[in-house]
């Protein structure tokens, strides 16, 4: 695999989606294109910038999506594009777009997608699927499920959701010449591509287990049989108002973690909002009967966790070349997906995060990623038999290799 | 019998059977009641912790705010001296403006920007700065800010910050929310003493941001610096124009005066050419009269009387006069227009003042005017031309012997200064007025005093010492009172 990536800071569309042509193209020469991977801040998610890339790509495809900043080797860059050209060497890949997700179910257009997906891959072999959806999505999850119920139920997905200036305004997806919302895009991997996958947060569960006795979807209603609301109420003496008010940042820094028997990590589930009758709107799914507790993190908990993400991602790219003539854990590029719930918590110390990535990497490598509002992975125990989850406030590391 | 024994025994080993699983069920109980005093304790700990998890959650919470808001001001602080020193060393309007970039903007936690300064010609307010909005919005927030303008205007008046958390009218509140389509706010003065005033807009549209009272405080604070960097723009506009002005002004002048100089240059130009062509078509015909004269006077021609002699006397004696103004003029012409080559040669001082003296000595005596010489002793020799520096003597000596009564004194001075010799030649005469000591070396000038109207004279002799020292590179000077005596000092280079 052979990679060219550009990045701009120009705030200028033209001029940025011109340079990181330019720095991409030079950077993969005079091999072959065969897919374009684009992250934008918001203010650069236009079909012009789509265009010019577009235009100079021919027939590969373009997928991508916006974000509250873009991650890159120069650092976190609040207003800016990043390209990446790939020459894929043996590696098989089809890419697709699904639109209008709220018109049908969200499992609808996972299979929709899966099915896109399939019918586009020449390849004999599939490794991977790479996805991004809007970040607005309230059933990230089912959209995950329906895209497992085609390419597999253990399939490794890895994904992200775009996002916006933490506004929760609107998000954008990038499939060729189109900035699209209320839609994914996803890529699949086949072929000779290794990969390995490390996603970590690094908060601590604190206080007693409690079970969610009423849920649906991303709505917990009741806990221990008491509306779901009490448990920040309890922990804060806080009432619902003052929650309300304070919601973005108490569920940032305590948010609800699902125990999971057999994963190192509890699966984190930020708040949204409060319901009238005292319900908690997650970004995410939960079910009834899960344990659930409140977690508790630290920025040092936080760069840790990058850090284990890193080195879980090179072992696992490791282990995939084994009995391969290429071995060891050097990636050819390797995918920062953040949270931006992590950005808003380190803020700051938010370039720490990367350099801790970056020295944790080990060499030099492309570094391509963004901030987004929910992360999709696969749970590392055997007991879930590799299905992709909707996480929040991972950090989550895709190393990807020849 | 045995039936009897045996129903005994079986009643004795029911009731220890009995007692028995009393016993058991008692200690069943008993072990029971002490699991169950464990889940209890156990569940109390568990609630305890959770109690303890609580307390935690509380102080993590506050610490955390509090951590927040210390970073937070530090990073403003350090985006705020970023942008104080960007704003301040600039001295252009539009640059001061400019030098608040967006990733500074960002940094003290807003994302959108505009600056408007009030213009008086205009009655309306212009804009200045524009961070994070699109043309469109710009027009509109233009636009609609007419409506604002007496509340604007107010605020610069009374110096007064507004923000989300100060405002407290909500009307006005939600519509600056509205106009420049963001979630929080702080708007500030710019006041500066120089020019137009103005007010800065910051905001953002984030939900995410916790507005404190430091903001307001950071923001007023970039509104003084930038009222400040203005001011001093302003002024330095100021110095600037009239800097440039004066300039301008130096120049015609010294264009002026150029033309002037280049005026009187041809002028005294022509007056040389005119005083040298004149001198020399003089002198042939005073040749003639003077040599017939002396023809007349030598009575080759025959007798002629006594009255006629003195007349031709008269005719010889105004002749030479005559030809000794001419020499002179022409000397200076030549002198002037560099025709005269001073032969510059090493010559001893004392040397040139002795031979000069001699030849005035039967003038001094005749008034009994003692000469005093006083040489340094390291006199040095001079670079000079021998006959013009003992005409330089002849002429100073010639007019102290005129202006000073008998038994006067005339002393010569010499002294060594830095590459030249100064020699002054004071007499105690009757002295130079004041007002004419800067005419005398002028050309044809003569004080107006007794001896003059007495003694006649051309007044060229000091216009010609001072053409032949300054042709040496020397200067000429003059010190007199009126009544006690004159000093005439002059420098010539040392050799």
């Amino acid at each position: 695999m052979k990679i060219g990536v550009g990045v701009s800071t120009q705030k200028n569309v033209a001029s940025a989606a011109r340079e990181i042509w330019d720095q991409a193209k030079s950077k993969i020469g005079k091999e072959t294109i065969d897919l374009a991977i684009l992250f934008t801040s918001v203010d650069l998610s236009t079909n012009s910038l789509l265009k010019v890339i577009k235009n100079n790509l021919g027939g590969s495809p373009l997928a991508g999506c916006s974000s509250q900043a873009i991650i890159t080797n120069h650092g976190i860059l609040r207003h800016a594009a990043a390209l990446v050209l790939i020459n894929c060497q043996g590696i098989d890949i089809s890419a697709a777009s699904i639109e209008n997700i709220k018109a049908r179910t969200a499992l609808t257009a996972g299979e929709e997608l899966g099915n896109k997906l399939l019918q586009g891959f020449r390849g004999s072999h599939r490794e991977l699927g790479m996805f991004f959806c809007d970040g607005l999505i309230e059933e990230g999850s089912q959209l995950i499920l329906g895209l497992q119920e085609r390419l597999g139920r253990s399939f490794p997905i890895a994904g992200a959701s775009a996002s916006d200036n933490l506004n929760y305004y609107k998000t954008y997806l990038y499939f060729n010449r189109e900035v699209i919302s209320d839609a994914a895009v996803g890529i699949l991997w086949g072929g000779k591509l290794k990969f390995g996958l490390g996603i970590r947060h690094g908060w601590k569960p604190l206080g007693k287990h409690r079970t969610v006795t009423k849920s649906y979807s991303n709505v917990i209603e009741k806990i221990d049989g008491k509306p779901a609301v009490s448990i920040y109420q309890d922990y804060f003496a806080k009432d619902t108002a003052e929650l309300r008010k304070d919601l973005k940042y108490i569920s940032t820094l305590y948010p609800i973690g699902i125990y999971l028997e057999g994963e190192t990590e509890y699966l984190l589930r930020n708040i949204l909002s409060i319901g009238d009758n005292g319900s908690l709107i997650c970004q995410g799914d939960i079910s009834v009967g899960s344990q659930i507790r409140l977690m508790i993190g630290t920025k040092e908990s936080c760069l840790a966790a990058a850090r284990q993400a890193v080195l879980d991602a090179k072992k696992g790219l490791a282990i995939s070349r084994l009995g391969l003539e290429k071995k060891g854990s050097a990636a050819d590029i390797v995918f920062v997906f953040d949270s931006a719930s992590r950005y808003s918590l380190l803020k700051r110390n938010a370039d720490q995060e990367l350099r801790t990535i970056k020295e944790a990497l080990q060499e030099e490598v492309p570094i391509v990623g963004f901030y987004t509002y929910g992360e999709q992975a696969p749970l590392k125990s055997i007991n879930y038999h590799g299905q992709a989850h909707f996480h929040n406030q991972t950090v989550s590391i895709l190393a990807l290799g020849g | 019998m045995d039936s009897y024994n045996l129903f005994n025994i079986l009643g004795l080993a029911s009731i220890f059977t009995i007692i028995a699983l009393a016993i058991v069920v008692a200690a069943k109980i008993e072990k029971t009641n002490q699991l169950q005093a464990s889940v209890d304790k156990l569940k109390k700990s568990l609630e305890e912790m959770d109690e303890q998890a609580k307390l935690i959650v509380r102080t993590d919470i506050e610490l955390n705010k509090i951590q927040e808001e210390l970073d937070k001001k530090i990073s403003s602080l350090y985006a705020l001296q970023r942008l104080s020193r960007a704003v301040s060393t600039t001295l252009e309007e539009t640059q001061i403006f400019m030098s608040v970039q967006r990733t500074n903007l960002e940094d003290i936690g807003f994302e959108k920007a505009a600056a408007f300064l009030w213009s008086n010609k205009e009655q309306r307010f212009r804009l200045c700065l524009n961070i994070g909005y699109e043309q469109e919005e710009l027009n509109l927030i233009v636009s609609n800010l007419k409506s604002y303008t007496e509340y604007c205007l107010k605020l610069i008046k009374q110096a007064k910050a507004i923000s989300s958390i100060s405002l407290q009218d909500m009307t006005i509140k939600a519509r600056i929310n509205e106009l420049f389509k963001v979630s929080y706010f702080v708007l500030s003065p710019i006041l500066s003493k120089e020019g137009d005033n103005g007010f800065l807009f910051v905001g953002t549209d984030s939900t995410d941001t916790v507005l404190t009272e430091g903001d307001e405080e950071l923001v007023t604070i970039l509104a003084n610096e930038i009222g400040q960097a203005l001011e001093n723009a302003r002024l330095f506009d100021k110095t600037w124009l009239a800097q440039q002005e004066l300039e301008k002004k130096v120049e015609e002048r010294t264009k002026e005066l150029s033309e002037a100089l280049e005026q009187i240059k041809e002028v005294s130009k022509r007056k040389t050419d005119f005083i040298s062509a004149v001198s020399h078509e003089l002198r042939t015909p005073l040749t003639s009269i003077k040599g017939y004269a002396s023809i007349l006077l030598s009575e080759k021609l025959g007798q002629i009387p006594d009255a006629v002699k003195q007349r031709l006397d008269k005719i010889n004696r105004h002749s030479d006069e005559l030809t000794h103004l001419v020499n002179d003029l022409l000397d200076i012409s030549r002198i002037e227009s560099g025709k005269i080559i001073m032969k510059q040669e090493a010559q001893d001082l004392k040397e040139i003042i002795e031979v000069t003296t001699d030849l005035m000595s039967v003038q001094l005596k005749a008034k009994d005017i003692k000469l005093d010489v006083v040489l340094a002793q390291d006199a040095p020799r001079i670079e000079a031309d021998r006959n013009q520096i003992e005409r330089v003597f002849i002429n100073l000596l010639g007019n102290a012997a005129k202006f000073t009564p008998e038994k006067g004194t005339i002393t010569i001075t010499t002294a060594s200064t830095d590459g030249f010799v100064k020699i002054d030649v004071s007499d105690t005469g009757i002295g130079i007025p004041k007002e004419a000591q800067e005419a005398i070396f002028d050309e044809f000038y003569r004080v107006d005093n007794e001896i003059n109207q007495q003694v006649k004279g051309t007044g060229l002799g000091l216009s010609l010492v001072k053409h032949i020292v300054e042709a040496h590179k020397g200067k000429i000077w003059v010190k007199s009172k009126p009544g006690e005596g004159t000093t005439f000092s002059f420098t010539f280079p040392k050799a």
